[in-house]
């Protein structure tokens, strides 16, 4: 099944965007998102702490809905799914 | 009522407006948090839209590295308060206005006072926490919260009206690690004009609102997106509160 994953801001940066994935049915929602930011280390870094777990300001959206860093590592992705990963930014 | 002056000044956007809509905008008072890059750009359109009061809060000195954004501030102001070169500009850019500003840090024990009757708080802040304590204060006083925070060629927006759309606190539960962020002027120019839009919009009843949903400008792609946000209902700040609608809109 195919679903596209869609990074914002720095994570774009790091580790490009609109990336489409051909993966088994059945995959983690964290683990889909592990396997892609791996492809570079600091992409890796900037969404994922030493414990490999989401760092806890990033936002996760499926098909524009919010999904919980916790629901993350349970929750299976779907075959269409667009899924978003976005870092809040803070300067002013 | 309007002076001559007045209606001249405000001539091109009372056809958008008309007399009701400009007597909302300069009965209202807005409390802008912060005179640095969002709150130079912010403060200033407001000013020149006829926001009857505005309260400027910083308490910095102009340096010279903020001059690449902070529009505000000019080279001759370095070394200057940020509250006294904002103020001086801000009433030659319209005089008709009430600008008063207080050079202070906003804190968990003056946020209340400082925020007093204004009728709406604009987050110019360059930190989370006290744009979390702002939210709060917004909360609790039931007046809407126009948060925008930029990095780089990258900035988001929304607008949070108590007891209607997610709070702050809701969308953001946990603070981006803490850093100096690297940014280019236009980047809070834009923001900040997605904000004073709102301001503006949400005084004149004109248009729909940012509400609910969190712009995300990508000026490097020059792409903007949204996304749609929810309300956490075990968020520690409006997780209990009761939905009601908005009231603090002067009629």
């Amino acid at each position: 099944m195919t679903v596209k994953v869609r990074f914002f801001a720095r994570f774009r940066e790091l580790l490009g965007t609109d990336i489409i994935v051909d993966i088994p049915k059945g995959k983690v929602f964290s683990e889909l998102i592990k396997d892609i930011a791996k492809r570079n280390r600091e992409g890796y870094d900037t969404i994922f702490d030493e414990h490999d777990a989401f760092r806890e300001f990033v936002i996760l959206m499926r098909n524009g809905k919010r999904v919980e860093l916790a629901d993350a590592v349970t929750i299976t992705v779907a075959d269409g799914d667009e899924i978003a990963v976005f870092p809040p930014v803070a300067g002013g | 009522m309007f002076s001559e002056r007045e209606r001249e000044r405000y001539k091109r956007q009372m056809m958008l407006f008309g007399d009701e809509g400009q007597e909302r905008l300069k009965q209202a008072e807005i409390f802008i948090a912060g005179a640095g890059g969002l709150g130079s750009p912010v403060s200033i359109y407001l000013a020149v839209a006829g926001i009857g009061t505005i309260t400027l809060v910083d308490n910095d000195v102009v340096e010279q590295t903020n001059l690449n954004r902070q529009i505000l501030h000019y080279d001759r102001d370095i070394g200057k308060k940020k509250t006294a070169s904002a103020e001086e500009k801000l009433r030659e850019i319209n005089p008709d206005i009430v600008v008063k500003v207080i050079d202070t840090t906003i804190d968990a024990t003056n946020v209340d006072s400082l925020v007093g009757t204004a009728d709406g708080i604009v987050d110019a802040m360059d930190n989370f926490p006290a744009r979390y304590l702002l939210n709060e204060t917004a909360w609790k006083k039931d007046i809407p919260f126009f948060h925008g925070a930029i990095r780089g060629l990258y900035g988001q927006a929304t607008t949070i009206i108590p007891g209607m759309t997610p709070c702050f606190a809701c969308i953001f539960p946990s603070a981006p690690l803490k850093e100096v962020v690297p940014v280019v002027g236009v980047t809070p120019g834009l923001i900040g004009m997605v904000q004073a839009t709102e301001v503006i919009k949400y005084f004149t009843h004109d248009g729909k609102l940012l509400s609910g949903r969190l712009f995300i400008w990508d000026g490097r792609e020059a792409r903007a997106e949204e996304i749609c946000i929810e309300r956490n209902p075990t968020c520690p700040v409006c997780g209990t509160k009761n939905t009601t609608p908005q009231k603090k809109r002067k009629p």
